[in-house]
């Protein structure tokens, strides 16, 4: 009985489910409406997109979205754009460095933005208010709590940028059920709204990442044959291209933080004018520079080139050619651009598929994973089976990486490797998890270290470790070991080198609690607005059902309160006044709403008589 | 149980490559994870993940010819998946100068970064490899180990040149 009473429990609802695209450039938040998925209104303005762009101002509030975007040119350092470039990753890595004009705080491990306002944040961080936006506007679309999340991340990501992910979302108060790569719920969108069946590649180039999947689709299943891409490279280099190429014009050869911030905007507003005009002019600093659509194609080959490799890869990983491929289908708003099309159209022999479009179809697939994970009705549809992307192996003599589990393994997956003691007497051994494709660990990404003790002391050769990997339906890993002589066990967690610990999360999610009173303000207002629109649907209902309870002029006065409130709803910011106008609503209403009980009860009655005989 | 076993099939170096992947599709409908209640406990979820996890290392076995050789093979008591079992098979001196030189030779064309005379190489031992697969699982359908395990340990560093092809190919390119 208590299982049952888990999956229903009534004092817990559990509100409603949504798919979240954490985009590098745009981030957007989707669920299913009457039976299909939909983007919600995510920011100012009603857009469905969401910059994603994250203000700390110098008064400790923070910005998401739009405003931050406009404000980014004025304070470049204070406005983390792309921050999904820097998701598991640290400072010593390469290129972190130049992917902005940001401050950063010195040191090893996870890195740190020292912007206005406080405290230093984290990718992490930053990536959480991008979620928490993205709820609060899901909950204010549905009246209600929204705290179970499918979120999406590209293929190729490795286990570092996967936790960290997974940790944004714990921060901003969801529940992840699914980390859901990206490729693979355009496929899902696609193939249940288009029924495909058959071998199809999902070319995916977004703002800073690309990916490449091969998906088989048969009869509801969607099997995940291989994946490729490059976890840093997008239309922000795209956007670089252009910017270098004005630098040299203009002879700028150190330009300062503000200009580099600007240039880049101007560089992508003229390669977004490129799509549709052969020939487009970029004004920097009042200076004009002439661009044609055939410069710009010129400038993004090298990329372009490095997407091929990519996509060759993945299909000999998968065992098939191009000939086999049924369907190429585009994802992320770099793929608007005419010269990635006619790539890509070159490379498969055929002209990608673009009917959904490419900035929503990764959360629409988000969104009907969600419902499949959560709605019992569906269960029996459709299930996906994804691969791990980069291979995991361990240290071994001579810094050579061993490689436990290869690329493109069906998850969830588990491998063992035994290991036995080298030295006479040894208690101890150190374990190394690295990831990716190299023979020299040095070359691979270091994941995490820890040290295996307990181990009674023998002769060597005679202590026998058994070390499993486990790779769960997220990508990411866990790894336990076992001592065979004596059948002690212990589990670890990997936490990435590159990543927040446990206690870290907890502390900033206590700190979001202590410190927010901005955050508070904030909430209590989004808290009262949902309350608006509910009694707003509320009324708007119960005077469409039950309007001939009243009278001309009570209508009328009701209606008018109504409107009253609607307006109020929108242009209040401050909770209390909007909760004292509901308040008086709601007493205004009380005589209607005592009218309907009488109804209501009436009929209950007459239900009753009649099941008595 | 054996991989052969999850899928209710004997152990053979014969096998319907496509009517295993149906039913390992069909199996993974019937135990993933994915597919428990929302409700379902950690043991549940533990259970199913397990049994997902066993399906997929089976299939990657199962439906890789060269797997599959190795894995009936082992399947009759020999396990060539280590350096100190494989050099207990006591390779024929004149294949192991033959592999030396070949890989010597790679190793050259990776030094001159000379993509085109690893692939050609390359090709030449893929197609020793599938004949030497083909002698392996002759003498593995008539149970004749050790011949299946000469044949099998030549496969075995073909397999590993290859590799070292691919290696080559995937750094050149990126």
């Amino acid at each position: 009985m208590k299982g049952f009473l888990q999956i229903h429990d009534p004092l817990k609802p559990r509100g409603s489910v949504v798919g979240i695209d954490l985009g590098t450039t745009n981030s957007l938040v989707a669920a299913m409406i009457n039976g299909k998925p939909e983007c919600l209104v995510a920011d100012e303005g009603g857009s469905k997109l969401l910059p994603s762009v994250v203000h700390y101002a110098a008064n400790g509030s923070v910005i998401v979205g739009r405003h931050a975007f406009d404000v980014l040119p004025e304070y470049p350092t204070d406005t983390i754009k792309s921050v999904k470039r820097f998701m598991g990753k640290s400072l010593g890595d390469l290129e972190t460095k130049k992917l902005g004009a940001y401050k950063f705080v010195s040191g090893k491990g996870v890195v740190r933005f020292d912007v206005a306002g406080g405290q230093p944040v984290t990718p992490i961080e930053v990536s959480g208010e991008i979620l928490r936006q993205l709820k609060r506007r899901a909950e204010s679309h549905f009246a209600g709590k929204v705290e179970q999340a499918v979120i999406t991340v590209p293929a190729y990501f490795d286990d570092a940028q996967r936790q960290a992910t997974k940790d944004a979302g714990r921060l901003a108060g969801l529940e992840v059920l699914r980390l859901l790569n990206e490729p693979t719920a355009a496929a899902l969108a696609y193939g249940l709204d288009k029924g495909v069946q058959g071998l199809y590649a999902v070319f995916d180039l977004g703002g800073g990442t690309f990916d490449i999947s091969i998906l088989e689709l048969v009869d509801g299943v969607f099997q995940v044959k291989s994946v490729g891409g490059d976890s840093s490279l997008g239309g922000d280099d795209f956007d670089r291209a252009i910017a270098h190429q004005v630098l040299d014009a203009r002879g700028i050869t150190a330009p300062n933080v503000q200009q580099v911030a600007s240039l880049l905007q101007l560089a992508r507003a003229a390669k977004e004018r490129l799509t549709d005009a052969a020939q487009t002019e970029l004004v920097f600093e009042g200076v004009p520079f002439p661009l044609s659509r055939a410069d710009f194609n010129a400038w993004i080959q090298p990329l372009l080139l490095k997407t091929g490799s990519s996509v060759r890869r993945a299909l000999k990983d998968a065992g098939v050619t191009t000939a086999d491929v049924k369907g190429v289908v585009l994802v992320g708003g770099s793929t608007r651009v005419p010269a990635v099309r006619d790539y890509v159209a070159e490379l498969f022999g055929q002209p990608a598929l673009a009917d959904i479009d490419p900035d929503q179809v990764v959360a629409y697939g988000a969104a009907i994973q969600a419902d499949l994970l959560t709605n019992e009705d569906r269960k029996d549809e459709v299930l996906l089976l994804d691969v791990i992307p980069l291979s995991l192996g361990l240290e071994t003599m001579g810094g050579i990486t061993e490689k436990l589990i290869e690329r493109n393994s069906a998850i969830p997956t588990a491998q063992g490797q035994l290991f036995t003691t080298f030295q006479d007497g040894q208690t101890g051994m150190d374990i190394h998890v690295v990831q990716g494709e190299r023979e020299l660990v040095a070359d691979n990404r270091s994941l995490a270290r820890f040290r295996l003790s307990g181990i009674p002391p023998m002769a060597a050769g005679m202590g026998r470790v058994q070390v499993t990997f486990r790779v769960d339906a997220d990508g990411i890993l866990s790894v336990a070991a076992k001592e065979e002589t004596t059948g002690i066990t212990q589990q670890i967690t990997v936490k990435p080198t590159h990543g927040l610990t446990d206690e870290e999360i907890e502390q900033m999610l206590l700190d979001s609690i202590d410190h927010a009173e901005d955050d508070m303000q904030r909430r209590l207002l989004a808290e009262q607005r949902v309350e608006a629109e509910r009694l707003l649907i509320d009324g708007a209902k119960q005077l469409f059902e039950n309007g001939d309870l009243l009278s001309r002029e009570e209508r009328a006065a009701l209606e008018k309160e109504f409107v009253r409130l609607e307006r109020l709803r929108k242009i209040e910011t401050n909770h209390e006044a909007l909760k004292a106008a509901i308040t008086e609503i709601d007493t205004l209403a009380r005589p209607f709403v005592e009218r309907i009980m009488d109804r209501a009860i009436g009929q209950a009655a007459v239900g009753q008589r009649v099941e008595d005989f | 149980m054996t991989h052969f076993d999850l899928f209710n099939l004997p152990p053979s170096v014969d096998l319907d490559v496509k009517a295993l992947e149906d039913l390992h599709r069909k199996l993974s409908l019937e135990s993933h994870p994915d597919r428990l209640a929302s409700g379902a406990d950690a043991r549940a979820r533990r259970l199913a993940a397990e049994k997902s996890a066993s399906l997929n290392e089976a299939i990657k076995v199962l439906k890789d010819p060269v797997r599959r050789a190795f894995y009936v093979l082992e399947l009759k008591g020999v396990k060539l998946d280590t350096e100190q079992a494989a050099a207990k098979l006591k390779m024929p001196l004149e294949f192991l100068e033959e592999i030396m030189e070949r890989r010597e030779a790679l190793e050259a064309a990776k030094a001159g970064r000379k993509l085109e005379a690893a692939q050609s190489m390359g090709k030449e031992i893929h197609a020793a490899l599938t004949q030497s697969l083909s002698l392996a699982q002759d003498a593995l359908r008539k149970d004749d180990v050790a011949k299946a395990s000469l044949a099998l340990g030549r496969v075995r560093y073909y397999a590993r040149f290859l590799e070292e092809v691919d290696a080559f190919e995937e750094e050149l390119s990126s």
